[in-house]
């Protein structure tokens, strides 16, 4: 009696493993979605298409793009964070995911989403920022800018994709290191913010390298410094601020891959793999290359450093600014 | 000009070479449709189809996109005639006096009338563009947040010509769309305003939700419960064309049209919605039958349906010229350049000629291609209003939900679009307009953020508004038009007083 | 009890409550050389107040709140419930099985349309638009259980 029982089950378990096992090895076997919280057409859009693209084809498994928007990307990341953690939604987060839970704080709002709902995947690029101003104003270099600034406090001003959007944080971080006060105008998006430059309504922007390039080739807009570690490739003449003494203006804007915390161990690995040789593949280097974001590949604890080295800075950025209605 | 004309010329060998006429086409194909389902717009679709693109070189995807951006702006007109529903914001003017003409019989003629005005204001425009384009997107530039203010201002005061009925109510309603339109997050300061923690309320509640709600639910709910279905006058085949009348009422509406919706196209921001609402304005104002508006004036259709097509070539002019995105659906299609490896820019009509020429060229096919389309097809849409109506309106029902929540995939808005539905259900029962509301929507964010930003570049002084030439000329002409209104206002009200004494006075003798 | 005076005064009502609620948000007003979040609301809700007072008391229309016409409320109210239905469902069950049932709920019990007919369009709704969405436009539409 006794040792039918067990017999049956030993059966019942003998079936039951080897599915198990199945269904660990057979990650992905159903379409994988990865969650682009920004409209089409803007940098993290742009970014999204070909690393799916290319996972897809190293996964060999369909990996699709949906666009979550509003919210400046706190519709898509929530989304995220919320969703089931196997493996099948993941996110293309920019540098905003440190920051928006740092601002619902400053507001005393229930955050959306918070940092830690994520497990970072791998980083994919981290575009530095550049400080641009208009052709015809009258500082040369960042040091005349700089210089200026101290002079005038409160005069120079800038544009940027909203308030604690990267474009402001990237000023803010500058402000505080060069101990200057510049007139922030905030606009609804990185479009309009160009467009404002451009028409000479504000006197300087700090914006991703890729989309000012071909003004700054025209001759309307002049490349001062940037944010970077190193200088931007296509611009080999313009410092960063680094360089410049200011070590603490460092900011990029970055796109990396994360999956809500809690997918299994297994499945992560997969991803990662998955992630390093999609970003070897030539073609994905070339859809890359077309955008002139140049490729920054992190994984594992070195992306877990810079993810939080660069989450620090932001936030410590974000409670300087505060709450600007309160400081009026 | 001959230059103009040789580029053209290699303009028109791109465009008609059957790769890209294909993708021209299927470009229009599925911007009429796109146009045609309720709340699925041009935005959404071109960004739907944008990676669908990639596969494709600069020129045919640029060419099938923007085939998507004004063949929406084609069929939209379809669905806010035929059952008041706006196809996209764009048409929601449409709605009124289109709605108004197919309930008297004469849909197919304000289908028609539709298709051909915007098929004229289409080609002009891209004439304008073609050679005008360089020094108007430099003028475009320089309507920075002053400048913009002053023009929504004058946009703002257009809504005291959209209403057919009391003028406080239509301004009661124009002060509660602006109010909708505070929701969401402050661009300038980050709070969150009555979003009451629903995260998808951050960019506010969409036009789209809104309008299709509004006009397009708010209908059915009103009619479906009717113990006598609407009765449609169904037209006959001749019936189906306009008569030369309503042509000749039709000429003037198209040209003020185009040349006001091509302007209101060049200028940055969400252009093209406005550019209807004001045409509707502009119509009503110099029509000698303003009382006809409402009532099915063809001038109501003609008009904005020129500009809507009009603005579509405008907000390619500073995208094309300068590299510069003047709305969201420009920066679409200045993405999808980007990936092609076209770096957009100042340099772009030089160093990409047969990519320039050869898209100026495909959108004089491209609405060539959808006149065609869309003239056989009246007869063919106005056959739907013959589906009983019990069968119809579950129907709309479908593809408007479908419609709204296909734009961001979420459900809030289906939520926004029910409640704005049972909304403009009661107001219409307490006889108020719904289109100031619409109206109010779009433009209480951009009123809100030109101000704040004036102020910002100015430390606080008003003074910038007059320091800067166009703004203070916008607001000049505002400040004219308020005085004009106002003193015919006064005069009416002391005509009044004296006939009333009149009328004492004959009673007492 | 005219439409006039109940819109004004709900209009004025609804004034009221965006002022309290811009104020129980602790909307910073600001000054009017830096206006804050709640300086516009606060404008707009003052324009609304103005105007719903106004209409109550300068109104004219005399047509009472019954004569309005609210006869057809009970199909309204059917059409509303389906409405809200799809709106929780479309997520949960699936676009499919979501808008097959509200058009069948629709045409069966409302329109009390034949068996026949109801099925046929109901289904033929719901898979044909997903078809239209799904396939064609690339639209993620949501799936519920059964892959629906």
């Amino acid at each position: 009696m006794r040792a039918r029982r067990l017999a049956g089950i030993a059966v019942a378990l003998a079936l039951f493993v080897p599915h198990l096992a199945v269904a660990q090895e057979s990650y992905p076997s159903r379409p994988i979605t990865l969650v682009a919280p920004f409209p089409p057409g803007g940098v993290a859009d742009l970014t999204a298409r070909p690393v799916a693209a290319a996972m897809e084809r190293v996964l060999k498994n369909p990996v699709g793009v949906v666009n979550k928007t509003g919210a400046a990307g706190a519709v898509g990341m929530q989304f995220v964070a919320a969703s089931k953690p196997d493996g099948y939604t993941l996110l293309l987060a920019l540098s905003s995911i440190s920051i928006i839970p740092e601002a619902d704080k400053i507001f005393d709002r229930q955050p959306a989403f918070t940092v830690d709902q994520f497990a970072p995947i791998a980083l994919i690029s981290a575009d530095p920022t550049i400080l641009v101003v208009r052709a015809e104003s009258p500082w040369k270099t960042a040091r005349d800018f700089i210089d200026d600034a101290k002079k005038r406090s409160g005069q120079i001003s800038y544009s940027s994709s909203g308030i604690y959007g990267t474009l402001h944080m990237a000023m803010e971080l500058l402000s505080h290191a060069a101990g200057i006060k510049l007139r922030h105008v905030p606009h609804a998006g990185a479009g309009p913010a160009l467009t404002a430059i451009l028409g000479g309504h504000v006197d300087a922007l700090a914006s991703g390298p890729a989309v000012v390039l071909p003004h700054i080739k025209a001759g309307k807009l002049r490349a001062l410094a940037g944010w970077g570690d190193k200088r931007v490739a296509a611009l080999p003449d313009v410092p960063t601020f680094k360089e410049l003494g200011y070590p603490d203006a460092e900011f990029y804007i970055w796109a990396g891959l994360f999956a809500p915390r809690g997918t299994p161990e297994p499945v992560l690995a997969r991803l990662r793999e998955a992630t390093r040789a999609a970003v070897a593949e030539p073609d994905f280097k070339s859809a890359m290359d077309k955008l002139e974001t140049p490729i920054v590949f992190k994984q594992g604890d070195e992306f877990q450093r810079f993810f939080d080295a660069d989450a620090r800075r932001l936030a410590a950025g974000v409670r300087k600014v505060g709450r600007i209605e309160d400081k009026k | 000009m001959l230059e103009t004309l040789a580029n053209l010329g290699l303009g028109f060998s791109v465009a008609l070479s059957p790769p890209i006429l294909f993708y021209a086409f299927v470009g229009c194909v599925v911007g009429t449709l796109v146009g045609v389902l309720p709340g699925v717009g041009p935005l959404a679709g071109i960004s739907l189809l944008l990676p669908a693109t990639f596969g494709l070189d600069a020129t045919r995807a640029i060419v099938m996109l923007a085939g998507i951006y004004y063949g929406a702006m084609y069929g939209g007109s379809t669905t806010s005639i035929l059952m008041r529903i706006p196809g996209e914001a764009a048409s929601v003017m449409t709605c009124i006096d289109g709605y108004a003409m197919a309930r008297k019989g004469r849909g197919g003629a304000a289908l028609a009338i539709a298709a051909v005005g915007s098929y004229i204001a289409g080609t002009v425009s891209v004439v304008g563009l073609m050679f005008l384009a360089p020094p108007l997107a430099a003028f475009a530039l320089r309507f920075g947040p002053p400048e913009y203010l002053a023009l929504l201002l004058l946009g703002l005061f257009v809504l005291a010509y959209m209403s057919s009925g009391s003028m406080l109510k239509s301004l009661a309603m124009a002060s509660f769309g602006l109010l909708l339109g505070m929701v969401g997050i402050d661009q300038m300061s980050g709070y969150f305003r009555f979003a009451y923690g629903v995260v998808e309320l951050g960019d506010g509640l969409g036009v789209v939700p809104v309008a299709v709600g509004l006009f397009g639910v708010a209908e059915i709910l009103a009619t479906a419960g009717q113990a006598t279905p609407p009765q449609v006058v169904k037209p006959r085949l001749r019936e189906l064309l306009p008569s030369r009348q309503e042509w000749r009422e039709s000429a003037a509406p198209i040209g003020r049209g185009t040349v006001l919706g091509f302007l209101i196209g060049i200028l940055p921001g969400s252009a093209h919605i406005i550019s209807s609402f004001v045409s509707y304005a502009v119509e009503k104002r110099m029509s000698k039958h303003p009382e006809q508006f409402g009532q099915g004036a063809v001038a109501g259709v003609a008009g904005p349906e020129s500009a809507n097509n009009s603005a579509t070539s405008g907000a390619m002019v500073p995208m094309l010229a300068l590299g510069v995105p003047s709305g969201p659906i420009p920066a679409v299609m200045l993405a999808a350049m980007m990936v092609h490896g076209v770096s957009p820019g100042p340099l772009l009509i030089q160093q990409q000629p047969e990519l320039f020429w050869g898209f100026i060229a495909s959108m004089y096919v491209g609405n060539v291609v959808l006149l065609i389309l869309n003239l056989p097809l009246v007869g063919l849409f106005v056959n739907i209003l013959r589906v009983p109506y019990p069968y119809l309106y579950p129907a709309i029902l479908v593809f408007s939900i479908l419609g709204v929540y296909a734009v961001n995939g979420s459900v809030v808005d289906v939520w926004i679009m029910l409640i704005m539905g049972v909304l403009g259900w009661v107001l219409r029962k307490l006889s108020f307009e719904t289109a100031p509301v619409v109206l109010g929507v779009v433009l209480a964010p951009m009123i809100e953020l030109s101000l704040r930003q004036s102020l910002a570049m100015s430390d606080g002084h008003y003074a910038i508004f007059l320091q800067r030439p166009i703004a203070a000329v916008l607001l000049g002409v505002g400040l004219l038009l308020v005085l004009l209104n106002l003193y015919s206002f006064v005069r009416r009200g002391l005509d009044w007083r004296a006939r009333l004494a009149l009328a004492e006075k004959g009673e007492e003798t | 009890m005219t439409t006039e005076r109940v819109s004004g005064v709900a209009l004025a009502l609804l004034a009221l409550a965006v002022l309290e609620e811009a104020r129980r948000l602790k909307l910073p007003l600001g000054t009017l050389a830096t206006p804050g979040p709640a300086y516009m609301p606060a404008l707009l809700a003052l324009a609304l107040l103005l105007a719903g007072v106004l209409i109550v008391a300068l109104g004219r229309d005399a047509t009472t709140l019954g004569a309005a016409g609210w006869h057809e409320w009970r199909h309204t109210l059917a059409i509303v419930i389906v409405c809200a239905f799809v709106a929780l469902a479309l997520e949960r069950l699936g676009y499919r099985l979501t808008i097959a049932l509200a058009c069948a709920f629709l045409l069966g019990v409302v329109e009390r349309k034949g068996l026949v007919a109801t099925f046929l369009f109901s289904v033929g709704m719901a898979a044909g638009t997903y078809y239209l969405f799904d396939t064609l436009l690339r639209v993620q539409l949501p799936r519920g259980p059964f892959g629906l």
